[in-house]
């Protein structure tokens, strides 16, 4: 098998610097990071110098996702030969404890970082995510409402439990979190996009309003939206076709939804600048929406 | 008033100044590796770092509370605020001022903070006054009034000179104060030798003490948030983004990125 270096033509420092890259946007494409990583350990660990042992980190959490237990194991020999006693180093060996599915020894592993260091986030949130992966997603729910009433600045906490009350369809509490995610981060369009979608879900006039409402706004905050486009014309043709509203708001809404037809017109007509594939899909979308809109 | 220019001996420049700046500069970067290997991890607790945070949110709160619906906005106040059981009004923290006799560890901290950083400067300017005495060092650009004489001038017996004239010592610690913006470029922010910033911390240090401050701070955010109204940002959102069309620039684009490099 060729080797990635040899595939791309790249040198090691690019490789290097790819994985850097990779490390600090969050990106979690493990396969790729385990064929990068592989060869980087393999063949250039002196070349690296202090570099490797974050690397091997990463490697490590990209080897437990490919189930990679050979790589995950030497990388997690190298850590704990050169950290012994990190904690850092006990939440990767619990990491992988996981991964073999032992779930009581990764709990333990967990509860001596926490008897040392009470504060340790990382430990905290390991064992709620067990309690996920065993599927126990009330106790899951529960201890995760205990972390963030500590942690409550926690985004990513917040996240995942909007996420595990959106599998329960408790939406009203999701919403909760989704707001709290969007006052920290007011600019992010995918928050704003999300709370649309989980107000549009629990119906009800004020609720579609409200997701109208922030329908727009994702889109305001990201032009390019089009899950937010189709969201925003949804809402607005569902107001329209209430029987509960009087003349003006039909009116209004009527105006949004035509405002959104003509949006999602113009981009599927950009997409593929008239191919006959492209007219195809055109004239679905336009005759999909004249379906939906009731009149 | 006449200012006779001396001309003083270019030896002087060689064998005074140039070492005391060495030796200042060397010390400092000494000073820095030593309040490295000395330093004691600051353990804190879990209540301190879930109020730190719990702090932020409120703040976050007032800020940018536009962005979430009125109702939203109304909860979270009440919850903060309300007067028989908001989160602001119920929370007492326990308040123990960390005062060097009752606080171990504030004690040693600064036994540390003295050793290293007062100690070596008196030691060695005292050494220098010792060592480089008797002669003028150097002149200072600006002049003094003759106040600053036995100060700055120390060893130096002449009635007559004036005070812009200064020793040894003085050029010491006029290089301690000068070489903090040398440091910083070489040992990087934050770093052990900043004399300066060491004692403004310790002038401000009783401000800082973190248990008193907790209930002082929930208080001045309740205030704050007691004041916050909801101005929701999205109050006409629709005709804002309709008014023209979207932008959709850019969208598709021919090329799709194929492999890892």
């Amino acid at each position: 098998m060729a080797s990635v270096s040899e595939m791309y033509d790249v040198t090691w420092e690019e490789m290097r610097d790819k994985l850097r890259k990779w490390r600090e946007d969050n990106h979690r494409n493990s396969e790729q990071i385990v064929d990068v990583g592989e060869e980087l350990i393999n063949e250039h660990a002196s070349k690296l110098g202090d570099d490797i042992w974050i690397i091997y980190e990463q490697v490590m959490i990209a080897a437990l996702d490919c189930s990679r237990d050979d790589l995950a194991w030497t990388c997690l020999q190298e850590l704990k030969r050169q950290f012994p006693g990190s904690q850092r180093v006990k939440r990767l060996a619990g990491m992988r404890l996981e991964a073999l599915e032992k779930y009581e020894d990764a709990n333990k592993q967990y509860d001596s970082i926490l008897q040392d260091d009470p504060t340790n986030t990382a430990a905290r949130k390991r064992k709620i995510s067990i309690l996920k992966a065993q599927g126990k997603s009330a106790e899951a729910i529960r201890e995760l409402n205990e972390y963030l009433e500590q942690f409550v600045g926690d985004q990513e906490a917040w996240h995942e439990l909007s996420e595990l009350y959106i599998n329960e369809h408790d939406y009203g509490k999701a919403a909760f979190c989704l707001e709290e995610l969007m006052m920290t981060n007011p600019h992010n369009h995918l928050y704003c996009e999300q709370y649309a979608e989980v107000k549009y879900t629990q119906g009800g006039l004020e609720n579609l309003e409200l997701s109208r409402k922030y329908f727009a706004q994702a889109l305001k905050l990201n032009n390019r939206n089009m899950r937010a486009l189709f969201g925003l014309y949804m809402s607005a043709s569902h107001i329209a076709a209430s029987p509960k509203v009087n003349a003006t708001v039909k009116k209004a809404n009527v105006k949004y939804a035509t405002w959104a037809t003509n949006q999602i017109n113009r981009a599927y007509q950009l997409a593929g600048r008239g191919t006959k594939e492209n007219k195809c899909s055109v004239k679905a979308v336009e005759e999909m929406l004249e379906s939906i809109t009731m009149s | 008033m006449a200012e006779p220019e001396f001309l003083l001996d270019s030896n002087i420049r060689l064998w005074v100044v140039l070492p005391i700046v060495f030796i200042t500069f060397l010390v400092g970067v000494i000073r820095h590796y030593v309040s490295i290997l000395l330093q004691s991890d600051k353990k804190l607790t879990l209540e301190q770092v879930s109020d730190s945070q719990v702090l932020i949110r409120s703040r976050i709160l007032r800020e940018n509370g536009k962005y979430i619906p009125k109702q939203s906005f109304l909860m979270r106040k009440f919850y903060f605020n309300n007067q028989e059981d908001g989160f602001f009004k119920n929370t007492k923290r326990k308040v123990v001022p960390p005062s060097p006799m009752t606080d171990p560890s504030m004690l040693t901290d600064m036994m540390k903070g003295n050793v290293t950083n007062v100690l070596p400067m008196i030691l060695i300017g005292g050494w220098i006054n010792w060592t480089f005495s008797g002669f003028v060092t150097t002149k200072v650009p600006f002049p003094l009034t003759l106040r600053f004489k036995p100060m700055l001038q120390q060893g130096i017996e002449l009635l007559s000179l004036d005070a812009s004239w200064v020793s040894s010592a003085s050029w010491y610690f006029l290089n301690v104060f000068g070489l903090r913006s040398m440091y910083s470029l070489i040992l990087g922010q934050d770093n052990g030798a900043d004399q300066s910033r060491i004692m403004q911390e310790q002038m401000s240090g009783a401000a800082m003490a973190m248990p008193a401050d907790t209930n002082k701070a929930f208080k001045a955010e309740w205030e704050a948030l007691e004041l916050t109204d909801h101005q929701w940002a999205l109050e006409n959102i629709e005709e804002e983004l309709m008014s023209r069309e979207l932008d959709l620039d850019g969208m598709f684009s021919k090329e799709l990125p194929m492999g890892i490099f």
